[in-house]
């Protein structure tokens, strides 16, 4: 008779979020997937995607909004976070109270800094709108940018720019040339962190635009929370959101072997 | 005594538990189960009522779990998959239809007494059926609103109020800032009698802009099935339907003029004639728009971020209510056209008053408003019912007991007072009920707006709103509107007043088939209009212009380079160059 041994190793520490993530990711994206095939009768249909992509409920015209809105936001938030990730890894050693006041406003929860930004807006008596909601947007993903910037370019091995600037190089060429080039992993995952959850945001929009701006977000939450037969439209909505998130996974791992320079974040 | 340990502790835990047992029954009574399942803030503090209720019919001790729903549309969902243990629910009257049409409920015939009781088990010497206490007038409209209701998988047709009781109702209509209304001088009763809905989209009712005032102002709810009924008004009466007929070929109206449609019949008419209008009128709206609200309707009002919203009656008196300024005085404003402040005063006791300056009275008004256009309007019914597929059976009798203590005068009054919309309970009823009105009283007398003001000795010193009952009735039964006569709070009284026949109030049923056609409009509406291309323009001509500056940039420095090596040249010195070499 074999006795059946169960060995307590360091592995099993793992297996309860295992099973966590079995049950609240795995699951309810299966159920996603099965939604996304399912007629109001029950029966497998491609109909979802059909109404999806053919724009009848102006789920295109959403996306397209969003993406245009993802993009800008983190356009801006990489033109002002470079610099001042930049100036942050260069006074680190002597400044870390500068980053900590970089990091601070993300303990406090955006959803609270949002409302605030809606009360001073209205106080100044600033029209809401496109402006407002942008303004929100860098607002709060701002850090997501600067900080894998920064951690990438403080961890930039200083005799490289030593070298440069040996080998004749100007500040700026020093900066075009062997920084920006070192610091491509930092850009890359600060992109992601910053494009992925600006396409998919709805309460900042939904804050600092009373609802006006209707972004990809919001579009997915009506179609589960304001109505009962069109959770299948909203799933091919969803899925669509995941295929985004993977290709820009894949993109971020492409550039990650490339550089062979991993990102320490 | 390292067994013994453990023993020893063992004993101590089943101690305690029997002993926590006992404490939570003393009494050794069995304890029966009932699982309501309703709004969110919508009773009043009912249990130690209830308890001591069911236990003066049955003898019994009751735990009653509370579970909430935020939107029909979830309740919904939990019901008609049946994963959800609830025995009774209060959804909305739609909502209702819709689980009736589905035979997912179970008959209540609350409304004939023999058939309610025959399985019940209670004390029925102390039992009082109160099923007629229900306002007959809120019964009629559910009634004439549903009709026949057919059953799917069932022979014949069913009654709506054979499987609901209607637990409170309200209307749809416009809150307003009485104040900035007035300052952009149209707080009228012409003008807004004659803008009617087109209030929501700036519209005076001849096409025209109701007020510059109002643009970047209109609050429009987001909510499928009101805002779809509020923009079906706005084109009825500003002509965009002359002409126009019904190309819904499934309804009894078929080729009818909308115009020739009751407003009953009205509210619940969607084609794709309809659909395409509305959707049209909700993205040209998005202009005069401040935005959508959700929960945040009341506070952009009463901060004077906005200046009107779709509302639902009762969140609309909330509002009117919290928006009480002592410092404005009614008759002189709307007498000049413009807001009137009083001066402040102080009283013997250092409290503070207002008088105004031209007329010498004590200030004070609510700076808000509601009003109910006279055209067309909505009205709704929030109800109970049995889901059959997720109630237990053994829980019948306390569901029974439940639903009749709801309707006693008395709960109904507590929980008008609590919740602020109207009770189904006939208003008549309450105003007789010596408990009702000692509640009512309770509430609003004694504990009016100073409520928790005591003396150093801990002493009451509330100061009161309504000298009497009398006076305290009036408000609450007979408050009307200075603006148009109507009554707020019971819109059927308005069925008597020769401003408004019941008729223009329609009940609006479940979309059925058309839900779908419905949602993606809405979502269409909402999509268009707000569009990011142009951040994208904006965005591309910053980025030129950025690249242009650099590379005028280093043009410049290029040409400076080259100047300074050619001036060294010219004079027959050494070039920087070669000496650097």
């Amino acid at each position: 008779m074999t006795k059946l041994k169960f060995r307590f190793s360091r592995k099993a520490f793992a297996y309860p979020y295992m099973i966590f993530l079995l049950l609240f990711v795995v699951v309810p994206l299966v159920i996603v997937l099965i939604n996304a095939f399912l007629g109001d009768d029950g029966k497998l249909t491609f109909a979802n995607f059909a109404e999806f992509f053919s724009d009848k409920g102006g789920g295109l015209t959403v996306l397209g909004n969003s993406l245009i809105i993802g993009f800008v936001t983190t356009l801006i938030c990489l033109v002002i976070g470079y610099p001042c990730a930049y100036f942050l890894a260069k006074y680190h050693a002597s400044n870390k109270v500068l980053v900590l006041l970089f990091i601070l406003p993300m303990w406090v929860n955006f959803l609270i800094r949002t409302l605030s930004t809606k009360a001073i807006f209205m106080a100044l008596d600033v029209k809401l709108g496109m402006g407002t909601v942008m303004f929100g947007m860098v607002y709060n993903y701002l850090p997501y940018m600067i900080l894998p910037l920064h951690t990438t370019l403080v961890s930039i091995d200083h005799s490289y720019i030593e070298a440069a600037e040996d080998l004749g190089a100007d500040r700026f060429t020093v900066l075009w040339k062997t920084v920006l080039p070192l610091s491509v992993p930092g850009i890359v995952s600060g992109i992601t962190m910053t494009f992925i959850p600006a396409i998919s945001t709805f309460a900042i929009s939904e804050i600092l635009s009373s609802s006006k701006i209707f972004l990809f977000g919001d579009a997915i939450n009506m179609h589960f929370s304001k109505t009962t037969n069109s959770f299948g439209v909203g799933s091919v909505m969803s899925l669509v959101m995941l295929f985004m998130v993977i290709i820009a996974n894949v993109l971020v791992s492409l550039t990650e072997k490339k550089e062979e320079v991993k990102s320490s974040l | 005594m390292r067994k013994i340990l453990p023993i020893f502790l063992c004993a101590v835990l089943l101690l305690s538990v029997a002993v926590s047992a006992a404490a939570c029954n003393p009494d050794n009574v069995p304890t029966d189960e009932l699982v309501v399942y309703n709004w969110a803030d919508y009773i009043y503090d009912y249990k130690d009522d209830f308890y001591a209720y069911y236990k003066s019919l049955t003898g019994r001790n009751i735990k009653v779990t509370y579970v909430t729903f935020d939107t029909n549309e979830t309740m919904l969902a939990k019901i008609m998959q049946g994963d959800a243990k609830v025995d009774v629910i209060c959804p909305s009257e739609y909502a209702i239809q819709k689980l009736l049409e589905k035979d997912l409920l179970l008959p209540l015939n609350y409304f004939d007494e023999d058939k309610y009781v025959a399985d019940m088990q209670a004390d029925f010497a102390k039992y009082v059926h109160n099923g007629g206490n229900v306002d007959r007038n809120v019964l009629g409209k559910i009634d004439e609103a549903f009709g026949a209701v057919s059953v799917e998988g069932q022979d014949g047709t069913r009654k709506m109020s054979d499987y609901m009781v209607p637990y409170m109702y309200g209307t749809l209509g416009i809150l307003y800032n009485k104040y900035a209304f007035i300052d952009s001088g149209i707080y009228d009763y012409g003008i807004m009698n004659k803008a009617n809905w087109g209030i929501l989209f700036n519209d005076d009712g001849d096409g025209n802009l109701l007020s510059n005032g109002l643009t970047g102002n209109i609050l429009m709810k987001d909510s499928i099935r009101d805002s779809y009924a509020a923009t079906l008004f706005y084109l009825k009466e500003s002509g965009k339907l002359d002409g126009l007929t019904s190309t819904d070929e499934s309804s009894s109206y078929y080729g009818k003029a909308y115009s020739e449609l009751s407003v009953g019949e009205f509210i619940n008419a969607v084609d794709d004639q309809l659909l395409s209008l509305c959707q049209q009128a909700l993205t040209q709206q998005k202009e005069q728009l401040f935005g959508y609200e959700v929960d945040f309707g009341k506070d952009d009002l009463l901060k004077g971020n906005a200046m009107v919203d779709l509302a639902w009656s009762g969140d609309a008196m909330y509002a009117v209510e919290e928006s009480w300024d002592d410092s404005l005085c009614a008759a002189c404003s709307e007498e000049r056209g413009e807001r009137v402040y009083g001066e402040e005063q102080r009283d013997e006791n250092g409290n503070k008053y207002y008088v105004c300056k031209h007329c010498q009275e004590e200030c004070g008004d609510y700076e808000l408003s509601y009003y109910v256009p006279h055209s067309a309007g909505n009205i709704w019914f929030d109800g109970w019912a049995i889901p059959k597929n997720t109630y237990n059976p053994e829980h019948l009798n306390a569901i029974k007991i439940f639903i009749n203590f709801l309707n006693s005068p008395r709960v109904a009054a507590e929980n008008m007072m609590e919740i602020g919309y109207s009770s189904a309970v006939d208003p008549e009823a309450v105003r007789q009920d010596a408990d009702a009105r000692a509640t009512l009283s309770r509430v609003y007398l004694v504990d009016c707006d100073y409520w928790d003001k005591k003396d150093e000795n801990g002493n009451d010193v509330a100061e009161f709103d309504y000298g009497s009952w009398e006076e305290f009735e009036e408000y609450f039964f007979d408050s009307r509107d200075v603006m148009d006569n109507s009554n707020w709070r019971y819109p059927f009284v308005l069925s008597d007043d020769e401003t408004r026949a019941l008729e223009t109030l329609g009940v609006m049923r479940d979309f059925g088939v058309n839900n779908k056609a419905v949602v993606t409009m809405w979502n269409y509406a909402r999509s268009t209009g707000e569009n990011a291309l142009p951040l994208l323009g904006w965005t591309a001509l910053v980025l030129v212009v950025a690249a242009g500056i650099i590379v005028l940039c280093e043009y410049i420095k290029r040409l400076r380079n080259s100047k300074i090596k050619i001036a060294p040249a010219a004079s027959g010195g050494e070039s920087p160059d070669k000496s650097d070499e």
